[in-house]
């Protein structure tokens, strides 16, 4: 039986996206095109002017974008377009896309207006762009948190950097970036509340382990299911179900909310 | 329960200040140490407090320090009386002739006075150590022992605590008596602020800035960057000194769940250290070291810091040990000291710049 999506990467997408493994992991519904032109679905690296390159193979006739490691810049006219055409655009970000992120969003949503503090640790090897890494750190908490108000950074260096902010309810936020080889890179977000919180720690997509998601109350301790699927495939297999049913994905909307809160960074 | 009699051979410990420490902490450590401790004077300036736990475990009470230590039964003193009055007693201790003073932190105000004691001590011969009790955590010791040069190659470190109020442990300790009342802070007063930012580095964070200062070698130039508070009771302050990155995080809730951990980085190593919570018999922390996809744990080993605390102050009275150098603990008393009037003089400058701010857009 073919797939039933054909899928053309640019070898920078390829790389960066692991997209042969996420593609041989759902081989019933994504399989490789002879041409970009003639596939149903387009792969582009997240690079400066990403947005135009997504429009390019709108317009070209694609029906799905995947985008791997999208930089910050302005969605509106991607979004118009994809609207106008019925393309489904879908955002492959390194943490933000692990599917353990949407129970732990709706975790840390229902205690967000008892927050007292979110403390929040990402850790990447040394000699890491301390940028690229607090883009893709900011985009995983403000995945779990919406809208961060008074951004600022505290210190950035060689070793990371230290960023400020306040939660909706005014509570305080603070980001960590940490460049070391000593540990595995991957992301820790801990919200408490006065009588617990959420913590949650996410793996790199290519990891043999998955994320952990724990909600504590004063009943005890949840450990979230454990989903054992990769960023990756989690960013296709959503893909896969918007082609099925014609509907739009709100990454661009979320995304959008990212971008205005990094750009209130510079 | 303890007598004279069976425990002559053990040294004798006299305690200033019977409060919640004493009676929750001190108390069951000293217990779980009868072959080596016992407790012969209890010394509170409530005297029906005094009596009550001093009757706990047999030993003499009364309201009277030069009482306490002129008794020949103390050879070792323990200093658990509010902060303000650990300098003065610590150097009567020392003048008394005690074979070793424990003095609960901080065990000054300011440097004069840790210069002080540290010149009493030298005089005197008797050694005094800080209950810092982290420091002497068997788990902290065994990172120390595998650290090699993790010290001097740290770039971050990260101290974080989340914890109960006391009142939870210290049920699950003893039967408290005479618990001090708490108050709600009014938060929007920048002097409550101050105060409880200066509180929380001076009484929760100074647990942990001694194992801080081991990593950081410039810290004398120490900067606060940003301090801010975390409610009911918190504090999330950034530190700099010229080679290190440092991260202080405290929330005091009315979580079950404590953690308390402390995290050195370099480029290729990390040392994380988890403490057990305070009060309870919970064993020692452990340490964990991570080296580029190798992880070696060590620990949990069988007691606290508080217990280590104890050990040490019983080599450290019959000999067998050597006491810690006078500048180490004025070092650690000072960068305690400085990073809380830094704190201080931080919020006051952002205070300065809000209404500034706020004044601006009225004008």
């Amino acid at each position: 039986m073919s797939p039933k999506y054909t899928v053309h990467a640019t070898p920078e997408a390829r790389e960066a996206g692991a997209v042969a493994l996420a593609v041989s992991s759902l081989p019933a519904s994504f399989g490789p095109a002879g041409s970009a032109s003639a596939a149903v679905v387009r792969v582009i690296a997240g690079q400066p002017g990403w947005t135009a390159g997504a429009i390019e193979a709108i317009d070209a006739g694609a029906r799905g974008i995947v985008v791997v490691n999208p930089a910050a810049e302005s969605v509106e006219e991607l979004r118009r377009a994809a609207e106008a055409s019925g393309a489904a655009v879908v955002l492959d970000q390194r943490w933000a896309a692990n599917p353990a992120v949407a129970g732990a969003e709706d975790a840390v949503r229902a205690m967000a207006g008892r927050a007292a503090v979110l403390d929040s640790v990402a850790t990447a090897a040394a000699g890491s762009d301390s940028g690229a890494l607090l883009a893709d750190h900011l985009a995983a908490v403000v995945r779990l948190t919406g809208r961060l108000e008074n951004l600022r950074v505290v210190t950035t260096g060689t070793h990371g950097y230290t960023v400020t902010a306040r939660l909706a309810n005014g509570a305080p936020v603070a980001l960590q970036g940490i460049l070391s080889g000593a540990r595995p890179a991957g992301v820790d977000i801990t919200l408490l509340t006065d009588d617990g919180g959420v913590s949650v720690a996410l793996p790199e997509p290519l990891a043999a382990w998955p994320a952990r998601v724990k909600v504590t109350g004063p009943q005890g301790e949840l450990l979230l299911p454990t989903l054992y699927e990769s960023a990756h495939r989690a960013t296709w297999r959503r893909l896969k179900g918007h082609l099925d049913a014609g509907t739009a994905p709100s990454d661009l909307h979320r995304f959008a909310a990212l971008t205005e809160s990094l750009s209130a960074l510079s | 329960m303890s007598s004279h009699t069976d425990a002559a051979r053990t040294l004798g410990v006299g305690i200033l200040g019977a409060g919640p420490v004493t009676q929750a902490i001190h108390l069951p450590s000293l217990a779980r140490l009868g072959d080596l401790l016992t407790v012969r004077h209890i010394m509170d300036v409530d005297p029906a407090v005094a009596e009550s736990v001093a009757a706990r475990v047999g030993a003499t009470h009364g309201t009277s320090i030069e009482a306490l230590l002129s008794d020949p039964e103390v050879d070792v003193v323990a200093i658990c009386s509010p902060h303000q009055f650990h300098a003065e007693q610590v150097i009567a201790a020392c003048r008394a002739g005690k074979k070793a003073v424990l003095c609960e932190k901080p065990f000054a105000w300011n440097a004069d006075e840790a210069a002080r004691i540290s010149a009493v001590s030298e005089e005197t011969g008797v050694p005094i150590i800080v209950g810092a009790m982290h420091t002497f955590d068997p788990g902290w010791l065994a990172a120390e022992a595998n650290w090699g040069d993790l010290p001097d190659t740290a770039h971050t470190i990260r101290s974080s605590i989340v914890l109960p109020p006391n009142a939870r442990f210290e049920d699950f300790a003893t039967e408290i008596i005479a618990r001090p009342a708490s108050s709600t802070p009014d938060y929007t007063d920048p002097e409550v602020i101050k105060g409880m930012l200066k509180g929380g580095i001076m009484g929760l964070a100074i647990h942990d800035l001694p194992l801080v200062r081991r990593f950081t070698p410039d810290f004398a130039e120490v900067e606060v960057l940003e301090a801010r508070i975390a409610r009911p009771f918190g504090y999330i302050i950034s530190l700099r000194t010229p080679t290190r990155t440092i991260e202080l995080r405290a929330a005091m809730n009315n979580t079950w769940k404590p953690e308390w951990s402390f995290e050195a980085f370099s480029d290729d190593a990390s040392v994380r250290v988890d403490f057990t919570p305070s009060y309870v018999q919970a064993g020692s922390a452990v340490a964990t070291f991570s080296r580029a996809g190798e992880t070696a744990v060590h620990g949990p080993f069988d007691h606290n810091g508080y217990e280590g605390e104890w050990r040490e102050l019983t080599a450290l009275a019959t000999g067998t040990r050597q006491p810690p150098s006078a500048r180490t603990l004025i070092d650690d008393l000072t960068f305690a000291l400085d990073i809380a009037e830094a704190t201080a003089a931080r919020v006051d400058a952002d205070h300065k710049a809000q209404r500034a701010v706020r004044e601006g857009a009225h004008a």
